[in-house]
């Protein structure tokens, strides 16, 4: 019986170091909630009217409810502190953002404090918005934030979300090597249509030209007597010669190719613990 | 060796003087070295240069016109424009080959000169006609009058007279010529450069060559329907003119001779130039053209022609009537220019874009 006082005395003590030690741990790393605590729209910079952030908010939301991952938007004023992909990975872990069991989502945040973005992709979002294709995404929306342009920019990445999430759908998201095809840039436009004021000029000049047939003639060739033309002397007498050299161009070393894009997604551990993909920069 | 001091360089132009280190003329101006040979045959070459071209023709004495072709031949002269014709005197009402006026009879040819030779119009005015539409078929631009068969009808066969030159051409010419050869090592590309003296000399023959003499017919247009085969040349005899017209020489062989020299010269030169190859660059650096047994011949050459006033414009078309080459400038419908060109300016724009669109995102 006394053994089993130890044990018990034992168990209590080990109990007792252990809340001790995790108290701290767990009053300072927030819990993930199961819910989602925010809506999907979240403008705390106030980039938005409340109009457009209403229309916005419900196509966020029926996007991700079609898809079953939440396509999130956040602006604040500033990331406290925190590198912006460090924000948005929180952002996104401790408001409870994605979808069922895998938490599955795509949040877009932005800062306005340093002009800061970043995009964090968790559970299937990983596979679904790959690194590629979210090159491929802000090379298509960010331009418009960058431009203050707010409500174009959100409401283009919502649609490319919801693009990707539909091609996700079919098995083959998009990636390196498979993106959607862009729109073609605005020169093409008067490009095509100066090749084809080029071209119809060629063309009717040389409809023109066929009109005029009368020509003088240059010489006589068509009268020289047959056999007439007799060299008498003929004469090549080399007289000097120079050299001249230049300085061959030194050729420069071939610049280091690029590391190549890769298909897929790099991924990284937010501090909560969770995997996260996703990308950030400056706009 | 002391009157090779006066030499000049053939590089830079200065003096050169022999260089008893090596063996060698050099410039000590510009450092060129020459060889000895080299620069005695240049110089010989230069000194037999000052000869000038001398291009003289002996222009050939007419005939007379026959008692029989003074009574049956007549002069015309249109109120209109002009123009000066010989027709036959059977041919009452004659128009105007240039305007189509009426023309009347002037008087008769003894004053005129009488051709020397003449080739005969071997094609038909039915082929002519077809020349014309083989002419203006395919022609996109071209006024729809213009396709009108009434109008083809007035097509008429016409004698053109012209002057026939003769002549031999002593010619020497001068080229200077480069070579270039390249090489390399690894700082350097080197290039050699050699300069040449290019003698030719020689002769050649020209058989008439022809010049139209009459004012009114365009000297262009008679130079693009060229050449004619003057194997087929005979002897005039009025009777060759009957059922056509003739137009009346009226610039002398002397007005002609320019031009022929012009021709002959270009010819010539272009000759001797073909014989010089091999090298880089060649550019002439002396010419001597010199003629000799020059002669002219009055003749008639047979032309079909058209004449056509459109917008206030004249254009006149010929056919060559020995060989039936169709000559004439045609114009241009504007509306019709820019029809097309809008047309395959619209269509080229978007198949590019279309083209952009499908490969270039």
């Amino acid at each position: 019986m006394k053994q089993k006082k130890y044990l018990n005395a034992i168990t209590l003590l080990l109990s007792v170091i252990f809340t001790v030690l995790l108290i701290p741990f767990n009053v300072d790393a927030q819990m993930i909630p199961d819910e989602r605590l925010l809506p999907r729209l979240v403008d705390n910079a106030d980039l938005l009217t409340n109009s457009e952030e209403e229309k916005l908010l419900d196509k966020l939301d029926s996007i991700s409810e079609k898809h079953q991952t939440d396509v999130a938007i956040v602006t604040v004023y500033s990331l406290e502190g925190k590198t912006a992909t460090e924000f948005a990975d929180n952002y996104f872990d401790y408001n409870g953002y994605g979808f069922g069991p895998n938490r599955d989502g795509i949040l877009f945040l932005i800062s306005m404090e340093y002009r800061d973005w970043a995009i964090t992709i968790h559970g299937s979002g990983i596979e679904t918005f790959t690194d590629a294709g979210q090159r491929y995404m802000t090379e298509q929306f960010l331009s418009y934030i960058s431009d203050a342009e707010y409500a174009k920019g959100f409401n283009k990445f919502a649609d490319l979300s919801d693009q990707f999430l539909k091609q996700a759908a079919k098995g083959e998201p998009y990636d390196y090597g498979h993106l959607p095809k862009k729109p073609l840039a605005w020169y093409w436009l008067p490009a095509a249509i100066g090749l084809g004021v080029i071209i119809a000029f060629s063309v009717v000049g040389g409809m023109k030209a066929n009109l005029k047939s009368v020509r003088r003639k240059v010489g006589a060739d068509d009268y020289i007597a047959a056999d007439s033309f007799v060299l008498t002397d003929q004469r090549d007498i080399y007289l000097y010669s120079n050299v001249t050299r230049t300085a061959k161009p030194k050729e420069s070393s071939s610049g280091s190719s690029g590391g190549g894009s890769r298909g897929g997604s790099r991924t990284h551990t937010s501090s909560s613990g969770s995997r996260h993909g996703g990308s950030s920069g400056k706009f | 060796m002391a009157q090779l001091l006066d030499f000049k360089c053939p590089s830079c132009g200065g003096a050169i003087n022999f260089d008893s280190q090596i063996q060698k003329m050099k410039c000590p101006y510009c450092d060129t070295e020459f060889e000895m040979d080299a620069v005695k045959q240049y110089e010989e070459a230069i000194q037999n240069e000052h000869e000038q071209d001398d291009f003289t023709w002996n222009i050939k004495a007419d005939s007379n016109w026959q008692e029989d072709e003074l009574n049956n031949y007549a002069a015309y002269v249109c109120m209109s424009c002009g123009g000066q014709i010989v027709g036959d005197t059977t041919t009452s009402a004659t128009s105007c080959p240039y305007c189509d006026n009426p023309v009347v009879i002037a008087g008769n040819i003894a004053g005129d000169m009488r051709p020397d030779y003449i080739i005969p119009f071997k094609l038909t005015k039915e082929q002519a006609k077809q020349g014309l539409r083989n002419h203006i078929k395919g022609k996109r631009l071209l006024p729809k009058q213009f396709k009108d068969e009434n109008h083809i009808d007035k097509i008429r066969g016409m004698y053109v007279p012209f002057w026939l030159f003769d002549t031999k051409a002593d010619a020497n010419f001068r080229y200077k010529g480069t070579k270039t050869s390249t090489w390399s090592d690894s700082d350097y590309v080197y290039t050699k450069t050699s300069y040449y003296s290019i003698l030719r000399s020689g002769n050649i023959a020209f058989n008439s060559v022809p010049v139209d003499a009459s004012s009114k017919m365009p000297d262009d247009l008679m130079e693009s329907i060229e050449p004619y085969n003057i194997a087929e040349l005979t002897d005039f005899n009025a009777g060759f003119l009957a059922g056509y017209l003739a137009d009346r020489y009226d610039v002398p062989a002397d007005d002609c001779i320019e031009r022929a020299n012009h021709r002959v010269r270009q010819s010539t030169e272009d000759r001797f130039r073909s014989t010089v190859s091999g090298y880089k660059t060649v550019a002439q650096e002396n010419s001597n053209i010199k003629l000799s047994d020059g002669k002219a011949n009055y003749v008639l050459y047979p032309v079909w022609v058209l004449n056509t006033s459109w917008q206030g414009e004249q254009f006149t078309f010929a056919m060559n009537g020995q060989t039936g080459r169709f000559i004439g400038d045609l114009p241009l419908d504007r509306k019709a220019y820019w029809k097309w060109f809008g047309l395959i300016a619209l269509i080229v724009a978007v198949l590019a874009y279309a083209a952009a669109w499908l490969f270039l995102r």
